[in-house]
């Protein structure tokens, strides 16, 4: 898959198991809005199942079937029990196509991985009336795939990502990760689960330092603010290592980097290797900066199995790593 | 012997340096190997921390290398054209007629002890150190121009002759430039029937006074491939004292570089002793050689091969892998 892919790598069967996925849960840690009946804790007031508070009862509007019995006989005045309504969530996944996603060493892109990734979160959130949508971003633009409930809907948006023309080696287009983000989170409003697929890898950008933010960081903070973010980390297995592949021409699918270097050379790899792992440290830094949940999935590994271990210590973490910033409510 | 001494001249078979076309068309070839973008080399996403890391090659050494062998291929090709350049061998046989001012300016003192007695002590050095096989005549330089003595190889006596000259009214420079080309017909043939090639060295002080033009006496000398080298001779404050009055004598440098440039000779300027030695010491050096046309094919593909060793030495350079 070194040269440019002219399809995708992955048929559709073989993106998530379905069955397997039933039994895992993720965990939904932040409030949502919407105007559905779901299984996840609202915002607002409404039916739902979880007790909030007690109030007067307000004769022809309140179910007197709400009554608080107790609450009435101590204070004499009749008390209804109000409940949170219980909302649908809505997934909105962001798929980065750029062509530095339209590689990878072990017979699978990263873009595959990446529509494989949203496959398996997709299944993981398919509760009652919950929703997924998508949006692919490539260089000249974002094309949205509107959310819809139900697995015939998520199969059709897999099969939208994937059949999606591949995008050219140096397209034109000045779309960055960032700007994909920012065009999310001004699109939807309504609060719920983003999902962030890219490799997080700047054209051109040869910074290390983990202090100095990336250049999406503060787009990602922002989307983060009102709502759940699971960021999507894709690498192949020789951004890490770098291969020994002798003397040879070396050139960037996005920018005009073009060079010959010397592969073979020990000292040579062992820097490069070292500078991966510094810039992959400091993409995580950022990523837990701006409080988003982080899973890096690799070419040669398998993705749901990485998944799935990250659903299972997410249960314990999430309500921390997605606390709201002050002054908004979870 | 490098080409620095010896500048091509001319090539002998001028027709295959077409084959020079080739040049433009390799580097119009390598130029647009470098700017292709795609389809060569292998992709990889992360390259500007590669970039950063592993430093730029040293792509030089491969625009060295391939200049190298494109200049070898010029000077190989230039080669294979046969060049020639021309070659100084040291002339046989010359018959030199010198030229000297006997006109009244000559008794002027700004140069010691007088113009006349430096210029022919200047003229006894120059005939003792002219080669021995060379024929000179002595032709004065005054109203009526005359032959002092006919070309002849006899030092003593051009040094006798010299020594005779006297002062005489006026300058004739046209006149004189006749009667020297009049002794060049007189020397004695060599060879068979050929005369040896003869040149004229002129000193002179003042401007033409008599006779005819000088400049149409030198483009008859130019015409019978003669040519005149000119000193002129003095400085511009030298004066005489003729019948009481007082007559500044000046050089008449203007005149003399023109009939230098009419004969392809070369005008020299000398206003004392140690110059006008110097000058004549010049121009032994330029008459006593002749520029023959020497084919320096060798020396051509000498410097082709040296630059296609290096070409070679780079090639291998760039595609060795280094331990």
């Amino acid at each position: 898959m070194l040269a440019e892919p002219t399809g995708p790598s992955l048929p559709l069967n073989q993106l998530a198991p379905e069955a397997a996925l039933r039994r895992l849960e993720l965990a939904i840690v932040r409030r949502l809005e919407g105007f559905l009946h779901g299984d996840h804790l609202g915002l607002l007031p409404g039916a739902g199942s979880d007790v909030n508070d007690a109030r007067m009862y307000q004769p022809g509007q309140d179910d007197v079937r709400k009554m608080d019995w107790a609450v009435t006989a101590r204070t004499t005045i009749p008390h209804v029990r109000d409940t949170m309504a219980d909302r649908e969530l809505e997934v909105w996944a962001l798929l980065d196509v750029t062509p530095s996603m339209n590689w990878g060493t072990e017979g699978i892109t990263k873009r595959d991985l990446g529509i494989a990734a949203i496959a398996t979160i997709g299944f993981l959130s398919q509760r009652m009336g919950d929703r997924f949508g998508g949006l692919i971003m490539r260089p000249d633009g974002i094309r949205r795939l509107p959310a819809r409930s139900g697995r015939t809907a998520l199969y059709g948006l897999l099969r939208t990502m994937l059949t999606t023309p591949i995008v050219r080696d140096h397209a034109p287009g000045t779309m960055q990760l960032w700007d994909g983000i920012e065009q999310m989170s001004r699109m939807q409003r309504r609060r719920g689960l983003r999902v962030v697929v890219s490799d997080f890898l700047t054209p051109g950008d040869f910074e290390l330092d983990p202090n100095i933010p990336p250049p999406w960081e503060r787009s990602l903070r922002r989307l983060a603010v009102r709502n759940q973010v699971i960021c999507i980390e894709v690498v192949d297995k020789h951004e890490i290592e770098f291969p020994d592949i002798g003397d040879l021409l070396i050139r960037d699918p996005e920018t005009d980097f073009q060079r010959y270097v010397n592969t073979s050379d020990p000292a040579a790899r062992a820097r490069m290797d070292a500078a991966s792992a510094a810039q992959r440290e400091r993409i995580r830094i950022a990523l837990r900066r701006a409080g988003v949940g982080h899973i890096q999935l690799r070419t040669d590994r398998d993705w749901v199995q990485d998944i799935a271990r990250f659903v299972l210590a997410y249960r314990r973490v999430a309500s921390q790593l997605h606390a709201p910033p002050q002054g908004v409510s979870k | 012997m490098t080409l620095m001494d010896l500048p091509v001249k001319g090539f002998m078979a001028s027709e295959r340096l077409w084959w020079l076309l080739l040049v433009p068309v390799m580097i119009a070839l390598y130029v647009w190997l470098i700017n292709r973008k795609s389809s060569s080399g292998i992709r990889f996403t992360n390259t500007g921390v590669l970039g950063r890391v592993l430093g730029k090659q040293n792509t030089w050494l491969r625009h060295v290398t391939v200049a190298l062998s494109i200049l070898s291929l010029i000077t190989l090709i230039g080669a294979w054209g046969r060049p020639f350049g021309l070659d100084r061998v040291p002339r046989n046989a010359a018959t030199i007629v010198v030229v000297i001012d006997v006109s009244l300016s000559m008794e002027a003192t700004d140069v010691s002890p007088n113009r006349l007695a430096a210029a022919k002590q200047a003229a006894a050095e120059f005939t003792t150190s002219v080669p021995a096989a060379y024929n000179l005549s002595l032709v004065s330089l005054s109203g009526s121009p005359a032959v002092r003595l006919p070309p002849v190889t006899d030092r003593a006596a051009m040094l006798r002759a010299i020594e005779r000259l006297e002062p005489q009214e006026s300058t004739a420079i046209g006149d004189a430039i006749y009667a020297a080309l009049g002794s060049i017909d007189q020397a004695p043939k060599v060879d068979g029937n050929k005369a040896p090639p003869g040149m004229i060295v002129m000193l002179s002080d003042g401007t033409n006074t008599a006779g005819q033009a000088p400049l149409q006496a030198a483009a008859d000398a130019g015409k019978r491939n003669v040519p005149i080298y000119t000193i002129a001779y003095g400085t511009d404050n030298g004066y005489v004292d003729l019948d009481g009055k007082r007559e500044r004598v000046p050089p008449d440098k203007q005149t003399m570089s023109k009939i230098a440039q009419e004969t392809k000779g070369r005008m020299y300027e000398a206003d004392n002793l140690a110059q006008l030695n110097d000058a004549y010491k010049s121009i032994q050096t330029a008459v006593g050689y002749v520029e023959v046309e020497k084919e320096i094919t060798a020396t051509a593909a000498g410097v082709g091969l040296a630059l296609a060793l290096l070409a070679a030495i780079g090639a291998v350079m760039v595609g060795a892998r280094w331990p």
